[in-house]
């Protein structure tokens, strides 16, 4: 063979494979933004607003038809209540979307409240990691969920960075992941308000498009900037979602995790996955070729062998 | 031609006064109480006493804010509201509307690109954001049922009173 050797083919054909592969997906998968969809609407929950009255539970209990709860709403008792060793606040669970948790701050007089639910990602977590596609981002901005396509794998409850899908583990035979799903089907999707934002007496819950939440809750900085924190929670966080939070003191003394990262959680593993298709496509063919090539030249080169060998033998 | 301008004077003084008038009341004077109510469902209306209100601050714009009292005291809003005139209105339904979270409220709130004011609260956070907050600070009354009885509908809505869960009066209705 005149000068390249086998070896030298075969680096090059990979490296130049690849690196063509590489360009191409990146383009095509890749690092391209999502800002949300431009209609997406949103909630902006204002914690300094927020009294623990624990209405928006009881409206989201009644519109959902959730079973009845444990303790009345009307019963405060129910902010002291603590698992894992008084480490972790209440949380969703099968049989509440949403949850109020009280905190007492150091640098406030009185306790600060924070409603958690599904903060209804623009790239949720949930979504990407669902194999059977049962979640869906609607263009109205909410994350909603269908139990019919569903396995129950609960990859999605692992990959939620705001730990909120929860598990009908009672229901024997048709067990389901529970969470908030923004009221799409009865309100959201007919231009109203999802029912605890109805409820809120204090209105800590504003609805409207997130784009102008994001300009009215830097507005509310702007004019009063002694008495909130200078950071819109969900504005940026894991690519920004639709629900988002003002608070009066720093958002990690009120259980937020102000570690996670600004660009989704999706973006992780875009890139690698982006190969999956490439190597799954192109790579038996390549290969095959190459095994083929090989063996082919092999069966030559063992006949020629065998007659040195021969040849060698009878010397 | 004189007398029907005085007539049209005469009707201009006459629209005006019914316009003044509910403000002050017949007497002139500011109403000893109201019944708050045009929002009532899981709580009755709740009974304000304006008069003992009004002993309690001589400062009108404690409460109606934008409308009377003093000059504005907070520098952003005296930057067009400097000449704190009384408004034709002081009922907080005028600016607060009932439902702020409708697609038609929303759209009005967003069309107007110069509009200053795109964060208004509705009626209702109005009413509790001015009376909760202050009732807080002064150490007067808190609780939801200090102010308003809860209805039927209301006890049912939070599974309270004769709606509670077996076995939930444990810990108490607080406040």
């Amino acid at each position: 063979m005149s000068g390249i050797t086998r070896r030298d083919f075969f680096k090059t054909t990979i490296a130049g494979g690849s690196a063509l592969a590489l360009s191409s997906t990146k383009n095509a998968f890749g690092m391209s933004e999502f800002d949300g969809y431009p209609e997406s609407m949103g909630v902006l929950v204002d914690l300094t607003r927020c009294i623990g009255c624990r209405t928006c539970e009881a409206a989201c209990n009644k519109e959902h038809g959730l079973p009845e709860p444990d303790l009345p709403f009307d019963d405060f008792s129910v902010f002291d209540q603590t698992s894992h060793g008084g480490a972790v606040k209440r949380r969703t669970d099968d049989g509440a979307y949403t949850v109020v948790n009280r905190y007492e701050t150091k640098d406030l007089g009185g306790p600060v409240y924070r409603k958690i639910q599904c903060n209804h990602c623009n790239e949720p977590a949930c979504l990407t990691s669902c194999f059977v596609n049962a979640y869906t981002k609607t263009k109205e901005g909410a994350v909603i969920y269908n139990p019919d396509v569903c396995v129950g794998c609960r990859m999605c409850m692992v990959a939620c960075p705001f730990r909120i899908p929860a598990y009908s583990y009672n229901s024997a035979l048709h067990p389901e992941v529970i969470k908030c799903n923004f009221c799409y089907d009865n309100r959201l999707k007919k231009g109203k308000p999802p029912a605890c934002v109805e409820a809120c007496p204090q209105e800590a819950l504003t609805f409207g498009h997130r784009k102008t939440l994001v300009k009215t809750a830097h507005e509310r900085i702007r004019t009063e900037p002694e008495k909130y924190v200078d950071h819109v929670y969900g504005e940026t966080e894991v690519g920004g979602t639709s629900w988002m939070y003002l608070s009066s003191v720093p958002f990690d003394q009120v259980g937020f995790d102000t570690t996670l990262q600004r660009h989704p959680i999706l973006d992780n593993t875009k890139s690698f996955l982006s190969f999956v298709p490439m190597v799954l496509g192109i790579w038996p063919a390549l290969f095959m070729g190459f095994h083929l090539l090989a063996t082919g030249r092999k069966g030559k080169a063992e006949d020629t062998d065998s007659n040195n060998r021969g040849e060698g033998h009878e010397e | 031609m004189k007398i029907r301008k005085i007539w049209v004077l005469a009707g201009i003084i006459a629209v005006m006064f019914f316009l003044t008038a509910p403000v002050f009341g017949s007497d002139g004077c500011p109403p000893a109480s109201v019944l708050i109510d045009s929002l009532s469902q899981l709580y009755n209306g709740a009974e304000f006493d304006h008069e003992q209100h009004v002993d309690i601050t001589d400062d009108c714009s404690a409460c109606h804010h934008h409308s009377f009292g003093k000059n504005v005291d907070n520098e952003q809003c005296a930057r067009c509201h400097y000449d704190n005139r009384g408004t034709s209105s002081v009922a907080c339904g005028d600016c607060h509307v009932q439902e702020p979270f409708t697609v038609q409220h929303i759209r009005e709130m967003e069309s107007n690109p110069n509009r200053y004011h795109i964060d208004v609260t509705g009626l209702k956070a109005a009413y509790h954001l001015r009376c909760f907050n202050c009732h807080v600070k002064m150490g007067a009354p808190s609780g939801c049922v200090d102010c308003h009885e809860r209805t039927d509908t209301g006890d049912r809505f939070y599974h309270s009173g004769k709606y509670a869960p077996a076995g939930g009066e444990i810990g108490g209705q607080n406040e």
